[in-house]
């Protein structure tokens, strides 16, 4: 029992292993059982976590410093609960295309037990080996479908992460110099002393740009469009909803272990311009997928400035806004994938009529649409209002999330014209996609209704939500109209200045060079601040 | 061995990152990064006043074990990148004929 992390780490290796070997069209189906099994066990861990279960987890016996050790808190539980439950929808959607490709069931069986090691480990270099583990399996299944375009994503995407993770190793040597060991609950006890001293606040700032670049932070996000647009859509789905949180997760962890607070002020800028930037970009794309994708940046924006401040309603907001994200975002891609499909092409001014060729999956689709607006009694409600009433406070703070919150609809809207017009002749039967899509649609209400649960699980008290205060449904729909004319005026009619924005292409030195001018901002802000 | 000598490839290696324009060079320079931060590592990162954590005690002025440790993962991490980028490399020649960043983005329109 108390062996529990260790199995939710193994079991999927060993099954991905076992695939791969037998290579047999009947092994295949025991990913359904470790899929079971994993449930169970998270479950059963959940269940039991506050009495008997000691929540870290050593190996070896050596001294504390030394220790490879697992540590599970509330926070890590509610991540391993979502994503057992998110690779449970990617694997019913890809379940019949996929049956017999053993090679793909290895990787995304193989991806999840990195992934799950990723939330649950306590070891500065575990969480590196992890996020490295995870960068490569995700580079091989976004290039899947082996043409020049997505062998060209996947190829970025390896070689920019693996630049922003030697600046994490970077980081990693002027915190160990100091500190004479990598496990976060003993750095975080030593480190109240040391906050001020320069080693300690460039290591802070190099592990930042890490995950900046893993999480894709405003100068550093080029990778994350090419590599959501070039994925098979399961996978993009997967990439979208999680595997971007890896770094928001990492940024959680770093800073609740720095405590370094000069920063938070950073953060929620940065924050504003990679949500800014985003959806400005999203809006000027035509590519169904790369306005997803975008559209991934914008609201990952609007989630770090959440988490720059570490307590308070916008932190416990951005950390229901990460899972929210996750569910409507997946929905958002997995229907992108049905659509691109079906009628074989991927702009968005020439598809038409998909809410007469599918109307099942229009209307899954539309939930997604709806809770990534922020629309009362879906998910992203309830999150994005948490995160206003945190950010409450300060006026201008509320313009800023007010002005993105109108940014996304614009995208959003852009992206709704496919529903109209006349059906396409061709019709398709998806089965398993609408199941596994169904549930995420049930999910965005019952998360968007039934969020008091919810809060719970992480010691919050959600009641100050009012689902039915009539100025919450009034300045949701004012948001619309207003994003609908400013679409209708500037968007539809193709300005150039949009055309231009959309024919932007960094090149590959080009994006190393503004991850060292992203390092030069924040050593530039040490210096101002103090 | 000093460590500013390995700082100075470090830089020298994003140098080359943030300006080679084909994509073996970038591999290449991706590894001489790669290598000046493990030898950083293992010149820098030595904590002082550390005891050996394994066996032999009673030994004067120990190197610290624990980095030499993490940077043979380094090591293995750095080298499965380095193998699967140079096959990705040569899929990408087979598809567009060209390995210059400049040239690929042209090629796809």
């Amino acid at each position: 029992m108390d062996l529990i992390p260790i199995y939710l780490i193994f079991i999927p290796i060993l099954t991905s292993i076992t695939i791969y070997i037998f290579h047999n069209r009947y092994i295949n189906y025991s990913i359904f059982i470790c899929q079971g099994v994993l449930t169970f066990l998270s479950l059963w861990y959940y269940t039991s976590f506050d009495e008997k279960v000691t929540k870290t987890l050593a190996f070896g016996g050596w001294s504390r410093e030394i220790d490879i050790v697992l540590k599970n808190d509330r926070l890590s539980l509610l991540f391993i609960i979502f994503t057992i439950f998110i690779w449970w929808i990617i694997l019913i959607y890809c379940w019949n295309k996929r049956k017999y490709d053993h090679r793909f069931l290895f990787f995304l069986s193989f991806l999840q037990g990195s992934f799950l090691g990723l939330l649950q480990t306590n070891d500065l270099f575990n969480l590196f080996v992890f996020i490295e583990i995870a960068t490569i399996i995700s580079s091989i299944l976004i290039l899947y479908k082996k043409d020049g375009y997505s062998v060209r994503a996947g190829l970025y995407y390896l070689l920019f992460n693996s630049v922003g993770m030697l600046c994490y190793l970077i980081g990693l040597i002027f915190l160990y110099n100091v500190m004479g060991t990598l496990n976060m609950d003993v750095i975080g006890e030593r480190i109240v002393s040391l906050r001020g001293t320069n080693s300690i606040r460039l290591a802070y700032i190099f592990m930042m740009s890490a995950i900046g670049v893993k999480s894709a932070f405003f100068p550093v996000y080029n990778w994350l469009p090419k590599a959501h647009s070039a994925a098979p859509s399961s996978i993009s789905a997967l990439l979208s909803g999680l595997l971007v949180k890896s770094g928001l997760y990492a940024f959680v962890r770093l800073n609740t272990m720095y405590g370094i607070e000069s920063f938070s002020e950073f953060f929620f800028l940065l924050g504003f311009f990679t949500a800014l930037s985003g959806a400005i970009f999203a809006i000027s794309q035509k590519d169904i997928k790369q306005i997803l994708a975008f559209s991934t940046i914008s609201q990952i924006g609007l989630i770090v400035m959440g988490l720059s401040n570490l307590d308070g309603n916008a932190f416990y907001g951005s950390i229901f806004h990460i899972l929210n994200h996750a569910i409507f975002k997946c929905l958002l891609f997995l229907g992108a994938g049905l659509i691109i499909n079906t009628y074989s092409k991927r702009r968005v001014t020439e598809i038409r009529g998909v809410f007469k060729t599918m109307p099942l999956t229009s209307i899954f689709m539309i939930v997604g649409v709806l809770s990534i607006t922020g629309a009362p009694l879906f998910n992203g409600f309830i999150s994005k209002s948490i995160i206003k009433y945190g950010l409450n406070e300060v006026p201008y703070k509320i313009y800023m999330f007010n002005i993105l919150n109108l940014s996304t609809s614009i995208a959003l809207i852009k992206l709704s014209q496919i529903f109209f017009g006349e059906p396409h002749e061709k019709k398709y039967n998806y089965f398993c996609e609408n199941i596994s899509m169904s549930l995420l649609a049930v999910m965005c209400f019952v998360l968007g209704i039934f969020f008091i649960p919810l809060g719970q699980l992480l010691h919050v008290d959600l009641g100050f939500i009012n689902l039915f205060t009539p100025w919450a449904w009034i300045s949701y729909l004012i948001t619309l109209v207003i994003a609908y004319f400013i679409y209708l005026f500037f968007v539809h009619r193709e300005l150039p200045i949009i055309k231009k924005i959309r024919h932007i292409h960094i090149s590959f030195g080009a994006a190393n060079s503004l991850l060292v001018f992203f390092l030069f901002i924040m050593i530039m802000w040490k210096f101002i601040d103090t | 061995m000093n460590p500013i000598l390995s700082f100075i490839v470090v830089l020298i290696g994003i140098y080359g990152l943030c300006t080679s324009k084909n994509l073996i060079k970038s591999i290449i320079c991706l590894n001489i990064v790669q290598t000046a931060v493990i030898l950083l590592f293992l010149n820098f990162a030595n904590f002082s006043g550390s005891d050996i954590p394994i066996i032999f005690k009673n030994i004067e002025n120990p190197t610290d074990p624990l980095p030499q440790a993490l940077m043979i993962t380094a090591i293995v991490i750095g080298a499965s990148i380095t193998a699967l980028s140079l096959m990705l490399c040569i899929k990408i020649f087979h598809y567009y004929g060209t390995l210059n960043w400049k040239e690929l983005i042209e090629r796809e329109g």
